[in-house]
């Protein structure tokens, strides 16, 4: 499950929220029906916070044992490191760590034990394209075993990539939730492009059925709708012989910017 | 939390040059300043002799370097790099973190401690009962928690960059104004004045009321309560307020 927004949009408070490192100012958070300390220390809980400190002058082994040692349904610190895979880390100075490096041993910390709560906040900062997607298997083994994998992030790749749940966060409030085709679809999912011949009549076009958005340059006309299918129809119904007709997918970046954006000239 | 305790332990002994500052300098100083003396040079208004009253200073300085300096800078520095926010996300008790800090601080000021007083009698020839050498090293191993307390609060206290020069200059000043170089007694009378009433000043006329086989001064003993009270409660309250903050 992704929690994406941009940077500022309350996506490091909202888990902090849910850990209990933040007290609400107002209202409660239940996690798992008690308190997040009581969730932490019945062991239901385990977390990596972005760029969270470590202890340094310790080996990544002793750190990771200790992590082990802490949680109430640990794993054996061996496979707590090469499920992480920094196996071959086990022996370095924490302090001597790259910053995917570093990652990767707090995401060890996370999965030190048989949580069914796992939370990581921008757990991929810091780390190059290839680390990146090797992190993503990592994440994704940990969903495949049951148990639920909230991330935060502000890149629209890997919230499109891993996540089946997408919750979209812009200042402080939940815009969507829903798998990242339904938040494509609700942005207006498809886009439309065409090339008419002769004047274009635009209103004509605007009165269109799910139309959600309409550029016109020259004699290319680019559109997007909540039902492609419908408003392609109507299209034909208008008289109009469309060439080049294409008709495509919007990706999560443009749902999200069409998302956020529209929200902010709600608020205005 | 022994697992804490233990990696704290691991990474203090690891830590060559802390463990020279905090065990191995005190029974170096001890030599300087003791070595040119005569056995039998007396320290004016305590009937000890120099190294015997010294040895106390020192073992005491040596205890507070151990609990004093690791101790602040660390948690000054772990609560700003986030590793203390990490604890807090396991089951971990609030207090645990705290808590071993202080053990692990205890377990090197015990040796210290110890090789003081080692170095004292072979080399120098201090000759104390067998009750005296251990109610000396249970009252000064006891008394160094005081400073400890001391050092946690400063650790809550101080951001990461200003921790080491507040530490350094609380650490020299209770050292040298507490008399734990030289004896306060070689200070000017409105000095003394003063000074009697620092905790460093308590904590070394403790182990030296035992070294006299006479009983404490209440004023002392005062003193020990109520700046561990102060420093105790202190680092609880601000360690509240950064639980509260974070």
């Amino acid at each position: 499950m992704a929690l994406l927004g941009p940077n500022g949009a309350g996506k490091s408070t909202t888990l902090d929220l849910l850990l209990g490192l933040k007290n609400p100012d107002s209202g409660t958070v239940r996690l798992f029906g008690t308190s997040p300390r009581d969730a932490i220390v019945a062991g239901r809980v385990g977390a990596m916070l972005q760029s969270g400190g470590l202890m340094d002058e310790v080996t990544v082994a002793e750190l990771v044992r200790l992590a082990c040692d802490l949680h109430p349904k640990p794993y054996r610190p061996s496979e707590v490191l090469s499920r992480a895979g920094i196996a071959q880390l086990a022996d370095r100075k924490v302090h001597k760590l790259s910053g995917g490096q570093a990652q990767r041993v707090r995401f060890a910390l996370a999965t030190a034990g048989d949580s069914d709560l796992i939370v990581l906040d921008e757990p991929t900062t810091g780390m190059d394209v290839t680390t990146r997607q090797a992190f993503w298997a990592t994440m994704r083994e940990q969903a495949d075993q049951g148990r639920t994998v909230l991330f935060a992030t502000h890149y629209l790749e890997e919230a499109d990539a891993i996540a089946d749940r997408v919750l979209v966060l812009h200042r402080g409030r939940l815009l969507a939730d829903g798998t990242a085709a339904e938040i494509k679809a609700k942005a207006g999912a498809r886009r439309v492009s065409f090339d008419l011949e002769g004047t274009v009549d635009e209103p004509a076009l605007r009165a269109l059925p799910f139309l959600t958005s309409l550029a016109v340059s020259g004699q290319t006309v680019r559109i997007q709708s909540s039902d492609a299918d419908a408003t392609v129809h109507a299209l034909y119904g208008l008289g109009l012989y469309p060439r080049n007709l294409e008709v495509a997918g919007l990706g999560l970046e443009q749902a999200f910017v069409a998302i956020t954006t529209a929200e902010e000239a709600k608020s205005k | 939390m022994n697992s804490l305790i233990k990696l704290e332990l691991t990474r203090a002994l690891r830590n060559r040059k802390f463990l020279f500052f905090s065990v191995i300098y005190p029974s170096v100083l001890f030599l300087i300043i003791a070595g040119n003396a005569h056995s039998t040079t007396k320290v004016p208004g305590t009937g000890l002799t120099l190294p015997t009253y010294m040895m106390v200073s020192m073992a005491s300085f040596g205890a507070l370097t151990a609990v004093l300096l690791g101790n602040s800078e660390r948690i000054a520095k772990e609560r700003e790099g986030g590793w203390v926010r990490q604890l807090r996300l396991t089951t971990l008790p609030g207090r645990g973190y705290v808590l071993a800090k202080t053990a692990s601080a205890a377990v090197v000021s015990l040796p210290s401690i110890v090789i003081v007083f080692v170095v004292a009698a072979t080399v120098k020839d201090v000759r104390l009962d067998a009750w005296q050498w251990l109610a000396l090293t249970g009252a000064v191993w006891a008394g160094s928690l005081v400073f400890a307390a001391l050092g946690v609060a400063i650790g809550y206290l101080a951001t990461g960059d200003a921790v080491r020069p507040i530490t350094m200059i609380i650490y020299f000043g209770l050292s040298m104004l507490g008399g734990l170089w030289m004896p306060t007694t070689t200070f000017p009378g409105w000095l003394q004045d003063i000074v009697q009433w620092l905790p460093t000043h308590a904590y070394a006329a403790l182990g030296q009321a035992i070294e006299q086989s006479r009983a404490p001064h209440v004023q002392d003993l005062a003193v020990l309560v109520v700046s561990f009270a102060l420093f105790a409660g202190g680092a609880a309250w601000l360690y509240r307020k950064d639980t509260l903050k974070a």
